[in-house]
Parts: structure tokens; C-alpha cells; sequence
């Protein structure tokens, strides 16, 4: 008989079918949203479409399908995976499982950034957006470095030099949103999040800032683990842990402002899906980095789709979802934290 | 003469203190080293300097090469201090002295019974689903130790390894160390207690203020008077029946 203390080896830490069952979970979830709607699309239909086989949609269905709902999720799901791992790389990073893109006022320097655009630009916003966001994102998070102290210094003190900046941000942000009524009603929707407005262009854009920042994360997320530890250690077993931040938070900072000047301001992904991705699995390895991007692209999906559908024909806000979830997450999170660190 | 680590004006500024200064001496591969001394003596900045991770002036060569941001060496840390992350479990902990063996990759089924097989000797198989936040001192010592262990180092530093256990585990964790030791690894520690350094190490060094007072053998260093300068006149030293020296803190008045 096998007992625990008889076994001469240890299972493998990270269990990769659960990465496949989370790819599947995308694609089930992704026909899911565009099958749903005022107009409902037949589900085998759908597939047949996308996989070019004879008997799929045509005429009017196909037209919603491939130029209105598809684009639409696929950018839900994009935005969703950035939220998601630029979440638990912060975490990692700053060693605080509260850690999200709001820390740091990344998202809040993007969405100044954003605001900036659209109360100067006036008509032809939305293309200068990506472009404001990501310095928005970048100068806050320097910002947040500089008046820490040091460069890199106690984490706990970027944590609050970060939650400064990204106040200020939105102060800001605020001001300049009340003092040009005139945009008052586009800045706050967008502030809400949403994803009313995708299309193929957004996606394409939006795509590949989001796949090389994930690409790059996903690299690295064995070595990542190595930042839970102190600096010592991590050297000590074989990671350049300066370099290493470096990276993880440039790259993690570009996926959050793309997902911002995206999508808005859609907050608790990246605080809700890591967690709940560790909590199932019972690890923290950052190898669950790409299970993570996948869970959150779902989560995000499912969230658009009940924005799309719960008030119908109206719509609500994507944030007002993803908080309604994750603000009480966010609570069992802190709960949880205090009973551990204890 | 290259297997030695050979430490030549090795001077550590943090910010404008000076920490260490002008250390010289050489440490001999595959014995036990510890460095002794009161607080603040620069014990730890020695042993993140011997790491290669601290800026330091001077030199500092480990068979002939310079140790600095050399990661070409496999030397195992083990802080007094550890970060412990939350909700990682003890065989992810453990698993971590692996990964860059393993290429930053999965880890190979080698690793993976070394793992369960360093786990038995320090007492925490049966544990290593539990997260590391939930273990004891000791039991964290020790999967601290079971790391540096499956790291198969060449050389492991260890901070304080016993400070914050009690004498029965103090004792089980130096003779896991011990056992590094038969493996051919060098080991050069922290201890306060000189008593337990003078049982387990064969050579002491003793610093105080960034410098080296005492450097010899664990006997010569222990029985010299200099060792009571160093510690201001405050100790005693006593030898027991069986041969081996107890150092004793002086009542104060």
C-alpha cells in the first residue's frame, strides 16, 4: 500500500492540463458570449463559421457575428488576460498579494493619460488614446519609484508611494474631466469601462502590445517566483533580481496600459483571477502566469456578457460588473491575509 | 593554491559607513568557517559580500575568480531574515533550489526525488503540502536548510542558522549542516553562540567594527585572550571535562 511517507518523489508543481482545461474554458466561453445577445446565434453555427466549414451563418447573422460580437469578446479577453497577469506579476513583484494594476497608479496614470487625450483631442480621440495611456502608465509608476526613495526600495513603501501617485492621477484626472463638460459624458463611460466601441483595428492594436508584454512575462515566470524571496536568496539561485523587476514591471505596466486605453478603467481583475487561479490549485508559482491570462480573458468575457445582457437592451458598465464580483473578493483577500501573516 | 577564497582589502560602504574594512585572509574549501562577533560587527555584509551580490571595493576570488555578480557559481544562502511568501507551499519552497538546474523549466523527475529525499532527512516529508507560512521556526529552518540542500552547492552561507531555535533544534539543525559538510561543501556561517561555533566549526574568525580581530583554528581562536577583548572582557571561557571550551556571558553589575 502507498502511503505519503512511503512515496520516494513528489508530484510536479504545476499540473499543465490545467492550463489545457483553461484554454478550453476560453473557447467555451468565448462562443458562449457571442452566441448570447438580442439576437441569439446558433451555437454550432458559430463554430462552423469560425472554422470555415460549410453550414455556418450567413448574411445578416454573419455580419453581427464576425464584425460586431466577435471583435467585441476577443477584446474583452485581451484586456482581460493583461489585467489578469499584470496583476499577479505585481503581486509577485511587490511581494503584497493586494497588489494590482491600481497599485503603483498605473491604471489611474493611464487613465489620466486617456483623460488628457479625449478633453484635448476633442473628435478624433480614440487614436491618440493608446498613446497618452501608456505614458500616463509608465510616468506614474516612475513617479511612484522616485518618491519611494530609492529605486527599488522596501516594497511596502512603493505600495504606498503608488496608491499617492495614483490619487493624484485621478484628482487630476477628475479636475479635468469636470472643467470640460463638453466631454464629461465620453470620459465618464470610459472611465466605467467599456467595450461598446471594439473593432477589428482596436484589436489588432491592442493585441500586439498585450502579446509581446505576456510573452515576455510568461518567459520569465519561473524565475518571477524568486522575487517572493529576499534578494540574497534569489541571487543566490541564479536570478539577478534588479534586472529581473525591471523587466517584470515594464512589461507588466505596458499590458495595463494598453488594457486601459482599450477598455477603460475595469478594476478587481487582477486582484479576483490570481487568486482565485492560486486558491483552486493550491500554488503560487508564476508558471501559472498563462493559466492565469487564460482564466482572466474568461473572466472578462463573462463579465462583458452579462454588461451586454442583464439589463438589456441597455447596457451596463463592464466595471460596475467586475467590481460587483471583486470588491467583496478583494475583502475575503484581505481577511485571508491577515489570518495568515499572523 | 586556487582551492581556497582568497579575500584581499575587502572594504563594504553602506552609504557613508563603512562597514567593512580592509578585511585580508583566506577560507579554506570543503571546512567549516564561522564568523563570530558582536552586532554590528559586519558579520552579514561579509557574508552577502562572499555571496557576490554586495558592491564591495577590494577582492574577493573563489578558486581564482572574482565572486562579484559572478552567477556562474552555485553557492547556496541562507538568510537570518527570510522573506516568506505567501501561500507557497513547502515542496514549491523546496523546489525553488532547483530551478535553475532544471533550466528554469519543469522540474525533472531527479529533482523531484532529491527533493522527497532531502525533505525525509530534515524531518519535513509528510509536510510539503502545507504552506510555508504555517511552519514553526524550526520547521522553517529547516525547509530553509532543505533548499541550500538540494541546491548541491559548492559553498553555503549561512546567517545566524540557530537564532531563532530552540537547543534541541539548534542542535538537529547543525548536524544537517554537518552533513553538508561531509559532502564536500564548504560551509562558512554566522553564529552569536561561540560555544556552538566552537563545537561544529573548525576554524573562527572573530570581527568587530568591519574588522578582523582573531583568525585560526576554532582552539586557538577560542583559548587566545584577544577573544575577551573583542567582546570587551565580557565573557568567560571555561573548558569542560571532556575537553571542549563553553563561553560564558559575564554578569553585569
Amino acid at each position: 500500500m502507498k502511503t505519503a511517507n512511503t512515496e520516494s518523489t513528489l508530484s510536479p508543481i504545476w499540473n499543465w492540463k490545467i492550463t489545457a482545461l483553461s484554454f478550453a474554458l476560453l473557447f467555451f466561453v468565448g462562443i458562449l458570449a457571442v452566441s448570447f445577445g438580442p439576437v441569439s446565434l446558433d451555437f454550432m453555427k458559430i463554430i462552423k463559421t469560425l472554422f470555415g466549414l460549410p453550414g455556418g451563418l450567413n448574411g445578416q447573422e454573419r455580419t453581427l457575428l464576425i464584425d460586431l460580437r466577435l471583435p467585441r469578446a476577443l477584446l474583452a479577453a485581451l484586456v482581460g488576460a493583461a489585467l489578469a497577469t499584470s496583476g499577479a506579476v505585481y503581486q509577485t513583484v511587490f511581494r503584497n498579494p493586494l497588489a494590482d494594476p491600481y497599485l503603483l497608479g498605473a491604471a489611474a496614470g493611464a487613465g489620466l493619460g486617456a483623460t488628457i487625450a479625449i478633453t484635448s483631442a476633442g473628435a478624433d480621440l480614440y487614436s491618440l488614446l493608446p498613446i497618452f495611456s501608456f505614458f500616463g502608465a509608465i510616468l506614474a509608476v516612475l513617479v511612484s519609484f522616485f518618491i519611494s526613495g530609492k529605486f527599488f526600495a522596501e516594497p511596502n513603501s512603493l505600495l504606498l508611494s503608488g496608491i499617492a501617485v495614483g490619487s493624484f492621477a485621478t484628482a487630476v484626472q477628475t479636475y479635468l474631466q469636470q472643467r470640460n463638460s463638453s466631454s464629461l459624458r465620453p470620459v465618464y463611460s470610459w472611465i466605467l469601462g467599456e467595450l461598446t466601441v471594439a473593432n477589428w483595428q482596436k484589436v489588432a492594436w491592442s493585441s500586439v502590445y498585450i502579446f509581446i508584454a505576456l510573452t515576455i512575462l510568461i518567459t520569465v515566470s519561473k524565475q518571477l517566483d524568486g522575487l517572493m524571496l529576499t534578494d540574497e536568496e534569489a541571487y543566490s539561485l541564479g536570478i539577478n533580481p534588479n534586472k529581473l523587476r525591471v523587466i517584470a514591471v515594464v512589461a507588466a505596466t505596458l499590458a495595463t496600459a494598453t488594457a486601459v486605453s482599450a477598455s477603460g478603467l475595469i478594476g478587481f481583475v487582477g486582484i479576483v483571477v490570481p487568486h482565485l487561479v492560486r486558491g483552486i490549485t493550491h500554488r503560487v508559482t508564476n508558471r501559472g502566469l498563462l493559466t492565469i491570462a487564460l482564466v482572466g480573458a474568461s473572466f472578462l468575457v463573462l463579465a462583458d456578457l452579462g454588461a451586454r445582457t442583464l439589463l438589456s437592451p441597455a447596457e451596463l458598465p463592464i466595471g460596475v460588473i467586475t467590481a460587483f464580483v471583486g470588491a467583496p473578493f478583494f475583502l475575503v483577500v484581505l481577511r485571508k491575509k491577515r489570518l495568515v501573516s499572523k | 593554491m586556487t582551492s581556497v577564497i582568497k579575500v584581499e582589502d575587502l572594504t563594504v560602504r553602506l552609504g557613508s559607513r563603512e562597514v567593512l574594512r580592509g578585511i585580508s585572509l583566506e577560507i579554506e574549501h570543503g571546512k567549516w568557517t564561522c564568523l563570530v562577533g558582536p552586532n554590528g560587527a559586519g558579520k552579514t555584509t561579509f557574508l552577502k559580500a562572499l555571496l557576490g551580490s554586495q558592491n564591495y571595493s577590494g577582492s574577493i576570488t573563489d578558486s581564482g575568480v572574482e565572486v562579484f555578480k559572478n552567477h556562474d557559481r552555485n553557492v547556496a544562502f541562507v538568510p537570518q531574515h527570510p522573506q516568506i511568501p505567501i501561500g507557497m507551499s513547502v515542496s514549491e519552497y523546496v523546489m525553488l533550489g532547483r530551478s535553475k538546474r532544471d533550466g528554469w523549466g519543469n522540474e525533472s523527475t531527479s529533482s523531484r526525488k532529491l527533493v522527497a529525499e532531502i525533505l525525509k532527512l530534515t524531518g519535513l516529508f509528510g509536510m510539503q503540502n502545507q504552506f510555508v507560512t504555517q511552519l514553526s521556526g524550526g520547521e522553517m529552518q529547516r525547509a530553509l536548510i532543505a533548499r541550500a540542500l538540494v541546491q548541491e552547492p559548492t559553498l553555503i552561507l549561512l546567517d545566524e542558522p540557530t537564532s531563532a531555535l530552540d537547543l534541541h533544534h539548534q542542535i538537529a539543525v547543525l548536524n544537517n549542516i554537518e552533513l553538508l559538510k561531509e559532502r564536500g561543501v564548504t560551509i562558512i556561517s554566522t553564529m552569536h553562540d561561540i560555544t556552538l561555533a566552537a563545537m561544529y566549526a573548525e576554524k573562527i574568525i572573530v570581527m568587530q567594527e568591519g574588522r578582523v580581530l582573531l583568525n585560526g583554528s576554532s582552539d586557538e581562536v577560542i583559548h587566545s585572550p584577544e577573544l575577551k577583548s573583542a567582546f570587551e572582557n565580557r565573557i568567560n571561557v571555561y573548558t569542560l571535562e571532556s575537553g571542549r571550551p563553553v563561553i560564558v556571558a559575564k554578569k553585569e553589575k
